[in-house]
């Protein structure tokens, strides 16, 4: 009953996959298994596959197996420190004990709070098909209110997070509860200052609108300034930030979306002297 | 290929043949009976449903048969059977942390990996372990007594 359903290695998932692309990825299985309706699907379970277990760094990256749990990346040594930090704040231990990375970009939702940090840090996915694979940034994988560009027969093998100073970052969720909370807002950000010169500013807010929004165009606006050039055209760079902010109603009102990332900007600058 | 879910459950071998996609809860429920192991949500919210799987605490409502092939699961009923278990329990009666009871299989397992993984927690932690675990009876500040008195009397148990 269960053939076909339990590969060992990527390959064999891979060609599973191609031959029944029906089949749904298991990773976790935390957002899966919610509701009755997962008792009729055919998984395809990538849990325990090794190549999708690991933590690496490369010349260019940290690469990170797409079924790692929530608890093997706060644990490992290579993970950033605001990566960390978002993972704790996920559900709580059981659920961050199975819950991996991969199946939070997966599912697509703008909530997803390790998503947020993949990013701000501007991460790629590699996917990979039988016979082929891509490297996606993942902005350019969520393309709508739970729609990712995955194209079928494929999976999310890494997250490719390009290694950067990542000392000085600023992170928020603001939530109901302090244990198993939804992100009501999210907000991450990261500002790498040298030679009183802004090497890299990026921003990405999360639980806002259909996806998780990641200005980047705005974002360039510090980039190259001074902390004093910063201050100058601060008044510019949040009334920009401002328009391209459209949240959406659900769990909490448009307006309080959007009066709590105007706060979260406004601190996240004024920490750092802006 | 694998064809057959095998796994260990209380230190013994199975091999599983049923649906993957069935819920590891309502196997141990419906059909092993162990009903130590209670269903409050069906979506990972209470962790009334808690059992330890390859040593972390997992809520099995939400695991599917085909995801544990080659895994080590303890229950309520195989954890019972150990001197820590004793210990816990015993910690948890002397500071009356136990009401319904409900939560209590759940509450011991994550007790259990709290002390598993720090023998002398500090309340921080002992509170972030539990936090996946929801008590209808809101007993919470004795329990988290219950599991730092058991670090106290359990030496070298953990």
């Amino acid at each position: 009953m269960v053939k076909n359903l339990l590969p060992e290695t990527l390959e064999d998932a891979l060609t599973i996959y191609f031959g029944q692309p029906e089949l749904v990825p298991y990773s976790g299985g935390t957002d899966i298994m919610v509701g009755s309706s997962c008792e009729d699907k055919n998984f395809l379970f990538i849990n325990r596959i090794p190549e999708l277990k690991q933590i690496r760094l490369d010349n260019e990256f940290i690469r990170f197996g797409s079924a790692c749990t929530f608890t093997e990346v706060i644990e490992n040594d290579l993970t950033p420190t605001i990566l960390k930090e978002a993972c704790k704040k996920i559900a709580a231990p059981a659920i961050r004990n199975v819950g991996t990375i991969g199946g939070n970009i997966a599912n697509g939702s703008a909530k997803a709070d390790s998503a947020l940090i993949f990013m701000v840090t501007n991460s790629l996915l590699r996917l990979q098909a039988h016979g082929s694979e891509r490297i996606l940034p993942l902005r350019d994988f969520y393309i709508g209110r739970s729609k990712t560009a995955i194209k079928q027969g494929e999976l999310i093998s890494e997250i490719l997070m390009p290694k950067q100073n990542l000392d000085n970052y600023y992170y928020e969720k603001v939530g109901a509860r302090k244990a198993l909370s939804i992100s009501r807002v999210s907000f991450a950000a990261i500002l790498d200052v040298s030679d009183d010169i802004i090497r890299n500013c990026a921003t990405a807010f999360g639980a806002v609108s259909d996806v998780i929004l990641r200005p980047s165009e705005i974002d360039n606006m510090l980039i190259g300034k001074s902390i004093k050039e910063a201050k100058a055209i601060k008044s510019t760079y949040i009334a920009t930030l401002d328009k391209a902010i459209v949240p959406r109603s659900g769990r909490v009102s448009i307006e309080f979306r959007k009066d709590v990332c105007m706060n979260l900007i406004s601190d996240f600058l004024e920490s750092n002297g802006i | 290929m694998i064809d057959i879910i095998k796994f260990n459950l209380n230190d013994k071998e199975i091999s599983y043949t049923g649906s993957a996609s069935a819920r590891l809860l309502d196997f141990l429920r419906d059909e092993k009976k162990m009903t130590g192991t209670k269903c409050g949500c069906k979506e990972g919210e209470c962790g009334a449903c808690c059992v330890i799987i390859d040593g972390k605490t997992v809520n099995s409502c939400l695991v599917a048969m085909g995801s544990i092939h080659g895994a080590s699961i303890i229950t309520i009923e195989g954890y019972s059977k150990t001197e820590r278990f004793e210990t816990l329990s015993k910690a948890f009666e002397s500071v009356s942390a136990i009401q319904c009871g409900f939560c209590m299989p759940g509450m011991l397992l994550s007790s259990e990996c709290i002390l598993d993984g720090n023998p002398k927690p500090s309340e921080t932690i002992v509170r972030e372990g539990l936090s996946g675990n929801l008590c209808r009876c809101t007993g919470y500040n004795s329990i988290v007594k219950a599991v730092l008195k058991a670090s106290e009397k359990g030496g070298g148990l953990w």
